[in-house]
C-alpha cells in the first residue's frame, strides 16, 4: 500500500492490541508448559527403591514405563493448550471479526436499499478506519445527492415564470446534474 | 397486561466468525501439536538413553528419576515453550499483517469511492474472509455506479429535449425519485 493509506495501516490494528495478544499467548503457553512440567514431575519424582539391585532394576524398567506417561502428559498439554489458545483466539479476534460482521450487515442493508445509518464500533474494536471511510463515502454520496436535488429544485422554481423558461432551466439543471455525475467512474 | 414492544430487534453481536477465526485456531493448534510431538520424540529418546546409562554407571546418588533428568527436562521444556511461543508469535504477526493488508485495501477502496472511483476492484489478500468482504464492498460500489450511470444517461436524454411537456414532467419526477434513492 502506498500514499496516505500506508500511514493508516498501523491505525487499523492498535499496537497495544497486538502486544496484549502476544502477552496472553506468552502466559497461555507458559501455563501449558507448567502443567506439562507438573505432570512429569509427579511421574518422575517417585522415590527409587533403597537397595542397589532395586535401583538398577527400576532404572532399567523406567524407560518403557515412562513412554505412555510421557505420551499421555504431552497429549494433555496439547489438549489444554489447544483449548485455551482457541478460546483466546476467539476472544481476541472478535475485535476484528465483530466489526467485519457489522460492516457486512451495513453493506447488505445498503445494497437492499434500506436507510444506511452511520457505522460505529464497540469500545476496543479494531479496524476503526473501515467505519470512518465507509461513513465518509456514504456522506459524500448523500452530499452529492442533496446537491443534485437542490439543483433540480432551483430549476423548478423557474416554473413560476413562463413554460419555456421553466423547461430551459430544467434542461440546464439536468445537464448540470449529468455533468456532476460524470465524476463517478 | 404489558404491550409487546414494537422496537426492531437489535442485530446480535457475533463473536465467532468461523471463516476468519477458524483457520487461525487451526494454525495455533497445529503449532502446539507439532511442538508437543517434537518434544515427545526428543524427550522419549533422551529418557531411553539417560536411564539406561544411569543404571549401568552405578553410584546411585539420586533419590528419584527426576533427579537424573532434571536438567534435561528443564531444557526440553524451555525449548518447547520458546519454540511454540516463537511460532505462535510469528503467526500472530502474520495475522496482523494480513489483516492490515486485507482491511487496508478495503479502506483504500472506500476512500477512493468517496473520491468518485467506484470501479477499481478492491483486490485480494492472503485471507479469504477479507477477500469476500472486499467483494461485498465492490458489489455495493458497482450497484451505486450502475444507478448513477443510469440516472446520468436518463438525465442527458431528458435534457436533449424533443419530449412533450407532460412526459418531460413525468420523467423529471421519476428521476428525482431515483436520485433520492441514492444512499438513503
Amino acid at each position: 500500500m502506498s500514499g496516505p493509506g500506508a500511514a493508516d495501516s498501523g491505525f487499523l490494528i492498535d499496537r497495544r492490541y497486538v502486544i496484549g495478544l502476544l502477552l496472553r499467548l506468552f502466559v497461555n503457553f507458559a501455563v501449558g508448559v507448567g502443567i506439562l512440567f507438573l505432570i512429569l514431575f509427579f511421574a518422575l519424582s517417585r522415590p527409587l527403591p533403597g537397595d542397589y539391585a532395586g535401583i538398577y532394576q527400576a532404572l532399567r524398567s523406567l524407560s518403557p514405563f515412562l513412554r505412555p506417561v510421557l505420551a499421555v502428559s504431552v497429549m494433555i498439554y496439547a489438549l489444554l493448550a489447544c483449548g485455551s489458545t482457541s478460546a483466546l483466539c476467539v476472544y481476541i479476534l472478535h475485535k476484528v471479526a465483530g466489526p467485519l460482521y457489522r460492516m457486512e450487515l451495513v453493506l447488505d442493508q445498503y445494497r437492499s436499499g434500506g436507510p444506511t445509518r452511520t457505522v460505529s464500533f464497540r469500545h476496543g474494536d479494531q479496524i476503526l478506519a473501515l467505519a470512518q471511510e465507509f461513513n465518509l463515502w456514504i456522506g459524500t454520496l448523500r452530499r452529492d445527492r442533496q446537491r443534485w436535488l437542490e439543483t433540480m429544485r432551483d430549476a423548478e422554481r423557474h416554473c413560476l415564470q413562463d413554460e419555456a423558461t421553466c423547461r430551459a432551466e430544467m434542461e440546464a439543471a439536468l445537464r448540470k446534474v449529468a455533468g456532476e455525475m460524470a465524476g463517478y467512474r | 397486561m404489558r404491550t409487546p414492544s414494537l422496537k426492531p430487534p437489535r442485530p446480535r453481536i457475533r463473536y465467532v466468525s468461523p471463516r476468519f477465526q477458524g483457520p487461525a485456531v487451526m494454525a495455533f493448534a497445529a503449532i502446539i501439536v507439532a511442538g508437543g510431538a517434537i518434544f515427545w520424540k526428543l524427550v522419549d529418546g533422551a529418557f531411553q538413553r539417560v536411564f539406561l546409562r544411569a543404571a549401568v554407571r552405578g553410584h546411585y546418588t539420586f533419590d528419584s528419576a527426576y533427579d537424573i533428568v532434571r536438567d534435561l527436562l528443564a531444557w526440553h521444556l524451555a525449548g518447547l515453550f520458546v519454540g511454540v511461543l516463537l511460532a505462535g508469535s510469528a503467526l500472530v504477526l502474520f495475522l496482523v499483517a494480513a489483516t492490515r493488508r486485507g482491511i487496508g485495501k478495503a479502506v483504500e477502496t472506500l476512500r477512493a469511492s468517496a473520491g468518485g472511483d467506484l470501479s477499481t476492484p478492491t483486490g485480494t489478500g492472503p485471507i479469504g474472509e477479507f477477500n469476500r468482504f472486499g467483494e461485498k464492498i465492490d458489489a455495493a460500489r458497482s450497484e451505486t455506479l450502475e444507478t448513477v450511470i443510469k440516472i446520468r444517461s436518463d438525465a442527458t436524454a431528458l435534457a436533449e429535449g424533443g419530449i412533450s411537456p407532460e412526459e418531460f414532467r413525468l420523467r423529471w419526477d421519476e428521476l428525482k425519485q431515483r436520485i433520492r434513492g441514492i444512499a438513503p
